[in-house]
């Protein structure tokens, strides 16, 4: 490197010429590039670490999508079970509200359906239509009659008129049950003919 | 090598055995032929996998760990008109058994399936006990949480080899009430009723679905394919449910006591021509209809044809109001009998020579004073009105198999027929055919056509019927019908009309009595029974409600004012209740229904 400026400063320019030329070229290499050595473990251990996040990132996913199946699987089943008891207790709740259950029942309190409709009219209290208290007669029979048994099986009933002794109240109250037997099977039957 | 020989000195030249071992070459043959071997194995296995019967071993494989399920469609719903179920689909199992399995237990099995679900012990038995097969019926159609409860009971006391499937049930819980509109199902096909004849609507597309599973859960990203259910719609029915109820207890009490063969009833809201009860007795439960026999599990209402009888006067003589022919108050002189063609007409009852107006000959229901009546008639003209009142075509509200009725053809339409029919003879109609022509009176003159479903549906005969449908027309005008409602107001009066029973304390009550002969089912004529008919409206200034009562072959001697008279007003009281009614207050019709001879006419 100092020997080149040496020769010019030597004047011998000519004659150095050809080897200050070769001295330039040689001047002229690439220098070489500056390669730091950095160390490979950083890099492996981002790749290591992506990847290893990856696997075990899948594989919770998986895990928990698993998991998620068998949760959802028994509340499906869940789901399915309080379906179904609930439409059980429907039926049950559509037999109970039956209005042949609830008439049957009413019937058993005593209870009869009126004949004759009536209103109250609550803005100035009047009365709609013409009341009647509701009878036995009004009744309707809410179940099939049973069916006629033969004679052999339905004797008439034997009856034995016992005239009291002493005192009319008896004879009055039995009198009064007679009627009122009477007028009960004439009421299931209309009479007249048109 | 050298140290090969070396070690084994004593055998000289002979070839050592471990010269040729360690020879590679004889080594790689005999590797390649073990190799051969095992690869000729693996070709043919594989020419047996995919040349022999690859679809089967495909099946088998696609079976192993995928699951099919069917998505059963859910049954529509039919519901009455206030939205509570007359037929509803409820969530079922059927339990069913591995024979093969449950043999050794039968007998314990049996008692405990048989107290459990209420089924036969022998009959479970003998299905626990079934030699080669692997599959029995235990129970079918139970409740799908109790056919659950019982299986896991099952399996907790010991017992293997029970299982579930799905198995829907279909619940009628109002037992026989509408039973023979509703119909019902069989175990797999819909029988009758509205269950057949809406069967496509009700009963939707059933789906399935399969899924890759793993120790009995589904893999979440395996493979599926699913196609959706769809369910069946719902049918709303024009039906009042209660109301209905009613109608069937009073049609039957009114059936029993009369001895009757039979009855229907028809109930329908005046303006809307909406049926809300058609009732027939006898009846069958829904929920057991192999207990009744088949001809009464079919709606008698609308396939019956029966002659309707004297309620038919109220439409031949509001046809002669509304033609002009005639008023309430026109005199007509009835005498005891009347010749027709070949014929002789009588009254119902025998009288001298009779002098009554026209509100008279309805009130009285004189066949003769009608007769004399339409005699007035131009040619054609009623048969064009009963055409226009909708007889002799079907109502199409929907119920298979409905009557059109037997309007006589206009060919065969002679004097002589007129007659006849203006009484309500030689002419046959359906129940809710006559109930929708009363009804036109009730309406103002305006025919509404009846209807069963609300909305629209569409049959499986594609018809297209219900509320949305319906049609009006004017067949009479509106002041032929008012006259006609007072006309027949003085039917069900204590003093001048035949059907007092009909009368409801505090309403008016507009109505007609009908006592037809009936035509037996062998010789084609009248063999002597009869048809009682009670048909009417109320309140008669401004309806509410029709309803027509009619008892087939009463045999206590009673009429269409004794027998379905009481029927009508008990049935038509219960709707006003109902439904809030109350009576108009206004003055009852005073129409006079006799006139003297030498009386000045008042009109």
């Amino acid at each position: 490197m100092s020997s080149p400026a040496f020769q010019i400063r030597s004047g011998r320019i000519r004659a150095a010429a050809p080897g200050v030329q070769s001295a330039l070229r040689a001047r002229l290499t690439v220098v070489p590039r500056l390669r730091t050595r950095t160390s490979p473990l950083p890099f492996v251990t981002l790749v290591s670490f992506l990847l290893l996040a990856g696997v075990i990132g899948l594989l919770m996913f998986n895990t928990s999508m698993q998991q998620a199946a068998f949760a959802a699987t028994s509340m499906e089943q869940q789901a399915a079970t309080l379906n179904a008891r609930e439409q059980t207790l429907r039926m049950e709740l559509d037999v109970l509200r039956d209005p042949q259950r609830v008439a049957l029942k009413a019937q058993q309190l005593g209870m009869v359906i009126p004949s004759s409709p009536a209103f109250l009219r609550l803005s100035d209290g009047k009365v709609l239509g013409t009341p009647a208290a509701a009878t036995r007669e009004d009744g309707v029979r809410l179940l099939p009659r049973p069916p006629k048994k033969p004679a052999v099986l339905d004797p008439a009933p034997n009856v034995v008129k016992v005239r009291a002794e002493n005192g009319a109240a008896g004879t009055a109250h039995g009198a009064a049950r007679d009627k009122n037997k009477a007028s009960d099977r004439s009421g299931n039957q209309s009479s007249g003919n048109r | 090598m050298r140290r090969t020989v070396s070690r084994y000195p004593r055998r000289g030249r002979v070839v050592p055995r471990g010269a040729l071992r360690g020879s590679p070459h004889l080594r790689l043959r005999l590797g390649f032929i073990a190799i051969a071997m095992v690869l000729s194995v693996f070709g043919a296995r594989l020419v047996q996998l995919q040349g022999v019967d690859p679809h089967a071993y495909a099946a088998m494989a696609a079976a192993e760990g995928t699951v099919t399920l069917d998505l059963p469609a859910h049954r529509g719903d039919i519901l009455d008109r206030n939205g509570k179920p007359l037929a509803d689909d409820i969530d079922g199992s059927m339990v069913v058994a591995d024979p093969s399995v449950t043999r050794d237990k039968a007998p314990e099995l049996a008692r405990f399936l048989a107290h459990r679900l209420d089924i036969d012990y022998f009959v479970t038995l003998k299905a626990l006990r079934q030699k080669d097969r692997k599959f029995a019926y235990i129970a079918r159609r139970v409740p799908a949480s109790k056919a659950a409860d019982v299986v896991a009971e099952a399996k907790a006391a010991g017992f293997k080899g029970l299982d579930t499937r799905h198995d829907p049930i279909r619940d009628y819980p109002a037992g026989d009430v509408a039973a023979n509109l509703v119909g019902f199902v069989g175990t797999d096909e819909a029988l009758a009723g509205f269950e057949s004849n809406f069967d496509e609507l009700l009963a939707g597309t059933d789906g399935s679905e399969r899924y890759a599973v793993g120790r009995g859960n589904r893999i979440p990203l395996g493979d599926a394919t699913t196609k959706l259910p769809v369910d069946g719609q719902d049918l709303q029915t024009t039906i009042d449910l209660d109301l209905q109820w009613y109608t069937q207890r009073v049609l039957r009490q009114t059936v029993e006591d009369a001895s009757a063969d039979s009855g229907f009833a028809v109930v329908m809201d005046s303006k809307t021509g909406e049926v809300l009860a058609l009732a027939d007795d006898p009846t069958f439960d829904a929920r057991n209809p192999q207990a009744a026999p088949r001809k009464d599990r079919v709606t008698r209402a609308m396939t019956d044809v029966y002659e309707p009888g004297s309620v038919e006067k109220v439409l031949t003589l509001s046809a002669l109001i509304d033609a002009g022919k005639a008023t309430a108050h026109t005199r007509v002189t009835v005498p005891p009998e009347l010749p027709s063609g070949d014929r002789v007409i009588h009254d119902w009852f025998d009288h001298g020579t009779l002098y009554l107006t026209l509100a008279g000959v309805l009130a009285q229901s004189s066949n003769i004073g009608t007769v004399l009546a339409t005699r007035n008639f131009d040619s054609g003209q009623l048969r064009d009105y009963l055409v226009k009142f909708g007889l002799g075509q079907k109502t199409n509200v929907g119920v298979a198999g409905e009557t059109q009725g037997i309007l006589p053809d206009p060919s065969i339409w002679t004097s002589m027929t007129q007659d006849r029919i203006a009484f309500g003879q030689s002419l046959s109609v359906n129940a809710l055919q006559m109930a929708a022509a009363v009804n036109t009176i009730a309406n103002g003159g305006v025919r509404v056509s009846p209807s069963l479903i609300r909305g629209t549906a569409v049959t499986d005969d594609g018809l297209v019927v219900g509320t949305d449908t319906a049609t009006t027309t004017r067949v009479v005008s509106s002041a032929a019908a008012k006259q006609m409602s007072r006309m027949m107001e003085r039917v069900v009066d204590p003093d001048a009309g035949v059907a007092p029973a009909a009368q409801i304390a505090g309403y008016r009550v507009a109505g007609k009595t009908g006592t037809a002969q009936r035509v037996g089912p062998f010789c084609g004529c009248y063999n002597g029974t009869f048809t009682v008919s009670f048909a009417g409206f109320a309140p008669a200034d401004k309806p509410r409600f029709t309803v027509y009562v009619v008892v087939q072959n009463p045999r206590n001697g009673g009429g269409g004012g004794s027998v379905a008279g009481p029927a009508f007003a008990k049935i038509m009281s219960y709707a006003l209740r109902r439904y809030g009614v109350p009576p108009t207050g206004s003055a009852p019709s005073q129409l006079p229904t006799t006139w003297r001879p030498g009386q000045v006419a008042s009109r």
